[in-house]
């Protein structure tokens, strides 16, 4: 999928963060791939994960919001969906 | 044949100090970093002692800590994992990394099941749970505050009251989110299960929680460990955070009436064993590690020992949990044990290293005993002087000072000892020095007596 502009830079910050976090070597971090089945996560990875995209990204996700963090393009729409996170 | 154990590596991280150079440079200079409280901790009380030992902006990634690791760890642990850090670079170990996502690694040339983990603490990370608590018992009022306030700005007639209620607003500090890990970063011996988790070390691991001589004892018990042929190897020390956000814990010992009088010189405020004295110098926190091994281990993988422990002892005051027995008998009977541990006698130690907290009670009896038991012949000093009480990392601090003092041929001055209490040897200048044997001591709340006794290395064998 072709992204934006502005979706380039969230995607971009976004998976500068699952890198940091989950250290999935070269997988390439489709929209798709899944932390846990994928990517090699498990539930405190997620939490950890969570955690660094608030901080990454300033914002409170609510523990109902980060259950449906389940795959790279989740946190991409949901972070897209949030008006002012692209802003560093 | 006894196993003799010597200290091949240490860190420190201090008040003023990121480093353990920096940490000797400071002592030797004399340069003691005093500063007010942060302001905001004023909002929540009029405190008594109005300044403290803050420590230097640490730069974690500089030390291989990851952001994860930031945001998991209470301070406490990641004050730990630099410290030990240094020490393992200060003794030629180079750490491997084994695991990319834990950010874990493993030490080259030592056997992890025969590496031991023995960290000192006073309150562990109880500054996250404190600032974590806030979170859990503030967000409803927040929530209550939020919703008055925006019906503040739709009602005309009640609107002189919303200032008031932005004012309370702002006035509140609390984490965005409560902190998942908070149960791993609040336990005590988190800081000594980090250092072994970082270093992948699966020999004893424990945390010794005694207050003021957590740090001492930690680095007695290594030493015990390696000796009983349990280990031969260990990082040991201690590590404390103290800077909560509220001020809360600095009102405890505020309120104890131990800290320090600012006075009208905040600078020369802090003055152990002077007869103006008025208590301790509250410090942010701190840690010293030191890598500890059994000789013939250090010697084969070509470490040049700093310094060899010789002795060590503890005992038990079971007299009062924040006073000192005045009679003392308990802190002789310590001294006493660590002699004989030591196969020395008073009349060899060249240097004590003092607990030399300030306070008035502690250093009368303190001076008392130094001068009954050694005369007034060994150097005494008191690195608290310079950095404030870091409470359960003091210990080991000074532990680092005594090995270096050693090593170096030098120590620091008693800082601001204008009128000494007692007629001791007390290190007026720093300077060069012929230090062969000395003793480091510390006493706690609780009622604990515990005392190392280093040498100068010679290889014997």
């Amino acid at each position: 999928m072709e992204l934006l502009d502005a979706d380039a830079v969230i995607m971009d910050r976004m998976t500068k963060i699952i890198r940091e976090v989950l250290k999935p070597g070269s997988e390439p971090l489709t929209l798709d791939k899944k932390f846990k089945e994928d990517l090699g996560a498990d539930s405190l990875d997620v939490v950890s994960l969570l955690m660094a995209l608030e901080d990454e990204f300033k914002t409170q996700i609510s523990d109902e919001e980060a259950a449906t963090f389940t795959t790279v393009g989740a946190v991409f729409s949901y972070i897209k969906g949030r008006t002012g996170l692209t802003a560093s | 044949m006894t196993r003799r154990v010597v200290v091949t590596g240490i860190g420190v991280v201090a008040p003023g100090a990121a480093t353990t150079e920096a940490f000797w440079n400071n002592c030797m200079a004399g340069v003691a970093p005093v500063s007010p409280i942060p302001a905001h901790w004023n909002s929540f009380a009029a405190f008594s002692s109005t300044i403290w030992a803050p420590l230097p902006e640490l730069d974690y990634a500089a030390h291989d800590i990851s952001r994860v690791e930031r945001m998991q760890l209470d301070p406490s642990s990641l004050l730990a994992l630099i410290a030990a850090r240094q020490a393992l670079h200060n003794a030629n170990i180079s750490p491997t990394l084994v695991n990319e996502k834990k950010n874990a690694l493993a030490l080259n040339g030592v056997d992890p099941n025969r590496c031991a983990v023995l960290c000192g603490t006073g309150i562990g990370g109880l500054t996250s749970l404190i600032f974590n608590q806030s979170n859990h018992i503030v967000s409803p009022l927040a929530g209550s505050l939020a919703e008055m306030e925006a019906r503040l700005v739709a009602d005309t007639d009640r609107g002189a009251l919303l200032p008031f209620i932005k004012n309370a607003r702002s006035g509140i500090r609390m984490p965005q989110r409560f902190n998942p890990f908070i149960v791993s970063m609040t336990m005590p011996n988190a800081v000594s299960a980090n250092i072994g988790i970082k270093y992948s070390l699966c020999g004893p691991n424990t945390t010794v929680c005694c207050a003021c001589a957590a740090g001492t004892v930690a680095i007695g018990h290594a030493f015990r460990t390696i000796r009983a042929n349990l280990a031969d190897f260990a990082l040991c020390g201690g590590a404390e955070y103290l800077g909560d956000e509220f001020g809360g814990i600095f009102r405890g010992f505020d309120t104890a009436h131990t800290l320090v009088n600012a006075g009208t010189d905040p600078a020369t405020a802090n003055r152990p064993f002077d007869a103006r004295r008025s208590g301790f110098l509250f410090a942010e926190g701190g840690a010293a590690m030191l890598t500890v091994e059994e000789l013939s281990h250090a010697l084969s993988r070509g470490a040049t020992p700093i310094a060899e422990i010789t002795g060590f002892a503890e005992t038990f005051d079971g007299y009062n949990i924040m006073i000192m027995d005045p009679s003392a008998r308990h802190m002789r009977r310590m001294l006493g044990t660590l002699l004989d541990s030591a196969r020395t006698s008073f009349s060899e130690i060249d240097y004590v290293n003092a607990h030399g907290t300030g306070t008035t009670l502690n250093d009368d009896i303190e001076a008392r005993v130094i001068g009954d038991c050694f005369g007034n012949k060994p150097l005494v000093n008191s690195t608290k002087s310079l950095i404030g009480h870091t409470i359960g990392a003091g210990g080991a601090i000074e532990a680092a000072v005594t090995a270096l003092s050693i090593s170096r041929k030098a120590t620091h001055a008693c800082k601001n000892l204008d009128d000494p209490i007692a007629d001791l040897n007390f290190v007026r200048r720093s300077g060069e020095f012929q230090i062969s044997k000395a003793l480091t001591q510390s006493f706690a709340f609780g009622g604990h007596n515990a005392g190392l006794v280093l040498e100068e290395f010679y290889n014997r064998a």
